[in-house]
C-alpha cells in the first residue's frame, strides 16, 4: 500500500455509494466536533464509533493496522509529553523533579484519541472515495476545475514519480554511483545525479503532458466544459447530510453547556 | 566466439512482490565476446534477467556469476567495472551540464582521474561522433544524440560486457544503424554484447546468438540462424521474422536457402539462383 499512494479500497458498501461531498462534510464537521471537546470518555466513544463506521464500509483489517502504525508516535509521545510537561491536580508519584498526575495523563490520552479520531475520519473518506471522486467533489464545492485537474494529475503521477526515482537510481548505480559512501554531506551530494536526472525527466513529462492536454482543447475559451461523470445528491445523501448538520448542532449545544470539556468528568 | 564464459546463470528464480514470478529456474552461459540478443514478448522476463547481470536485481534463489564472482557478494558499483548497462531511456541517466562531464561521470565513479580519464572521455566522444557536442548540455539535444551520449558514457567505463536494453527504441533507421554499427565495432574489439530488443531486423543483422524467453523461462538459446529456422519457436513467442527471411522461405521452391536473415544474404543467394537458372 505504501507505494501506491492511493488509499482507496474498492468495495460496494453504503459508504462508497454516498456522495463524496457528504463525506467531505462529515470530515469537516467531524474534525470540528472533535476540537470542541476534551473529555477522554467522549474521545474514546467517538474513536470507537468512527472505527465501526469505517469497518462497516468493508475496510480490511490491514488498513486499520496501517492507520494505527502510522499513529503510534502520536499515541506514545503525546500522553508521555503531556504527563511530563503539564502536570495538574493530584500527584500520583514523583521522579526527580517530574510530577505524574492522573489528570495530565487523561488530558494527554484525550488529545491523542482526538487526533486518532480526526485521522480515522479523514481515512474513512480516503478509503471509501476514489481519487477522481475526491477531485470531483472538491470542484463541485467551488474549487476551480484547473486546480482540481492539477490535484488529480499530482495524485496520478505520485507513483510514476516514485517509479521514476527507482529507475533513475538504478541507471546511476549502474554507472557505479554509490550513495552509501562517506559522511552525510557526501551522501547528500551523491544524490544529485539522481535528483537532477529525475527533475529533467519530470519537466520533460510535464511539458509533454501540458501540450497533450492543450491539444485536447483543455482551457478552450468561450466553451463551458461538461463532465462525463456527474455526481448528484440522492435522497439518502440529503438525509445523511441533514443528520450530520443536526448532530453537529447538537454537539455545539453540548459544548455551549460546558459538557465533555473536562478530561475525566464528562458532566463537569 | 570466445570459449571462456563471462556470465553464468544457475537455476535463477525471481519474484516481483510475492505473487509475480518473473524468472523460473533460468540456466544460462554467456561466452566472453558473444553477441547475444535477448528476445521475447513483453513480460517474458528479458529486462528482469539482464538486471541480474549487474546486480540491480538479486536472485530470489539460484546464482548469477559474473567473471566467476557471485553478484550477491559484489556490489552494483564493483560489477559496473565488468558490466556496462545502458538503460532504455537515456533521460534516466543524463544530468550533467555538458556532454563531456556526462561521459566522464562513470569513469570518475570508478576512481579514474587525470590523463587516463581524459583519454577515455576523448576516445568515447570520438567513437560516438560527439566531439562537436562535447561542451553542449546533453539534456537539450535531440533524442538520437541523447541516446548516443548514454551509450558513450557507459562505453567510457570500458566494461567487458555491454547490456543494451532496447537501445534503438525511438530512433529512426539511420540513427539506429549508426548506433548499431558502433556497437558492432565494440563487439569486434572483443566486448561481449547483450542486446534486449523487439526489433528482429536488428537481431538478424547483428546478433550471433539469440536467447528466446517466454513466461520467465528459456524457450531456446542458440545461434540466431538456427532460432529463425525453427518456425514453432517463433510462433510460440509471437515473434515475426524479418520480411526478407519470410520472403526467402517462400522462395525455397526456387532454390532459395531457408536460413536467410539479411538483405545482403538474400541478394547473394538470389544472384546465385539467377545464375543457375540461366
Amino acid at each position: 500500500m505504501s507505494l501506491t499512494f492511493d488509499l482507496y479500497v474498492a468495495r460496494r458498501s453504503w459508504a462508497h455509494r454516498v456522495d463524496p461531498r457528504v463525506k467531505l462534510l462529515f470530515v469537516v464537521l467531524g474534525a470540528v466536533t472533535m476540537i470542541l471537546f476534551s473529555n477522554l470518555l467522549f474521545m474514546v466513544a467517538a474513536l470507537a464509533a468512527v472505527h465501526l463506521l469505517t469497518a462497516s464500509a468493508g475496510t480490511p483489517r490491514d488498513r486499520f493496522s496501517w492507520v494505527w502504525r502510522a499513529m503510534l508516535p502520536v499515541n506514545v509521545l503525546i500522553p508521555l509529553l503531556w504527563t511530563v510537561f503539564y502536570p495538574e491536580g493530584e500527584v500520583l508519584f514523583r521522579v526527580w523533579v517530574l510530577r505524574f498526575t492522573p489528570l495530565a495523563l487523561a488530558r494527554g490520552l484525550a488529545v491523542a484519541a482526538r487526533l486518532d479520531t480526526i485521522a480515522l475520519i479523514c481515512f474513512f473518506w480516503l478509503f471509501t472515495t476514489d481519487q477522481m471522486s475526491i477531485v470531483r467533489s472538491l470542484v463541485k464545492v467551488g474549487m476551480p476545475f484547473e486546480w482540481g485537474l492539477v490535484l488529480a494529475i499530482s495524485l496520478r503521477y505520485l507513483p510514476t514519480i516514485y517509479g521514476l526515482y527507482n529507475v533513475v537510481a538504478d541507471a546511476q548505480r549502474a554507472r557505479a554511483l554509490d550513495v552509501s559512501r562517506g559522511n552525510i554531506v557526501t551522501r547528500l551530494k551523491s544524490y544529485l545525479p539522481i535528483l537532477v536526472a529525475m527533475l529533467i525527466s519530470a519537466l520533460r513529462t510535464a511539458d509533454q503532458l501540458g501540450k497533450a492536454l492543450e491539444s485536447r482543447a483543455l482551457g478552450l475559451e468561450g466553451v463551458e466544459r461538461t463532465s462525463l461523470h456527474e455526481i448528484s445528491f440522492s435522497k439518502v445523501d440529503y438525509l445523511i447530510a441533514a443528520w450530520l448538520v443536526i448532530a453537529f448542532a447538537g454537539a455545539v449545544v453540548l459544548r455551549a453547556l460546558g459538557l465533555f470539556t473536562h478530561p475525566w468528568y464528562p458532566l463537569a | 566466439m570466445a570459449s571462456d564464459t563471462i556470465i553464468q546463470v544457475r537455476n535463477l528464480w525471481y519474484r516481483y512482490r510475492d505473487d509475480i514470478v518473473a524468472l523460473k529456474g533460468v540456466d544460462l552461459d554467456i561466452g566472453a565476446g558473444d553477441f547475444v540478443a535477448v528476445i521475447g514478448q513483453n513480460g517474458s522476463g528479458k529486462t528482469t534477467l539482464v538486471k541480474h547481470f549487474n546486480g540491480l536485481l538479486q536472485p530470489a534463489s539460484g546464482q548469477v556469476l559474473v567473471g566467476g564472482h557471485d553478484t550477491r557478494k559484489v556490489g552494483v558499483g564493483a560489477l559496473a567495472r565488468t558490466i556496462g548497462f545502458v538503460f532504455q531511456n537515456p533521460d534516466h541517466q543524463i544530468f550533467c551540464a555538458t556532454t563531456r562531464e556526462e561521459v566522464a561521470f562513470g569513469p570518475r565513479n570508478l576512481g579514474l582521474a587525470g590523463e587516463e580519464l581524459d583519454g577515455r572521455v576523448e576516445e568515447a566522444l570520438h567513437r560516438f561522433g560527439l566531439v562537436e557536442l562535447a561542451d553542449s548540455p546533453p539534456a537539450v539535444l535531440g533524442f538520437g544524440m541523447r541516446r548516443k551520449i548514454s551509450v558513450a558514457s557507459v562505453y567510457a567505463m570500458r566494461p567487458r560486457v555491454f547490456v543494451l536494453d532496447e537501445p534503438t527504441t525511438g530512433l529512426d533507421w539511420r540513427n539506429s544503424m549508426s548506433l548499431m554499427d558502433t556497437v558492432r565495432s565494440m563487439h569486434e574489439d572483443g566486448h561481449t554484447i547483450i542486446l534486449v530488443t523487439h526489433d528482429m531486423k536488428l537481431v538478424c543483422e547483428f546478433a550471433q546468438r539469440s536467447l528466446v524467453l517466454r513466461d520467465g523461462g528459456i524457450l531456446a538459446y542458440d545461434d540466431t540462424r538456427e532460432i529463425f529456422k525453427r518456425s514453432e519457436i517463433l510462433k510460440e513467442t509471437g515473434i515475426e521474422p524479418p520480411q526478407i527471411a519470410e520472403l526467402s522461405k517462400r522462395m525455397m521452391s526456387y532454390g532459395m536457402p531457408d536460413d536467410v536473415l539479411t538483405v545482403d544474404e538474400f541478394r547473394a543467394a538470389y544472384v546465385g539462383i539467377g545464375r543457375s537458372l540461366r
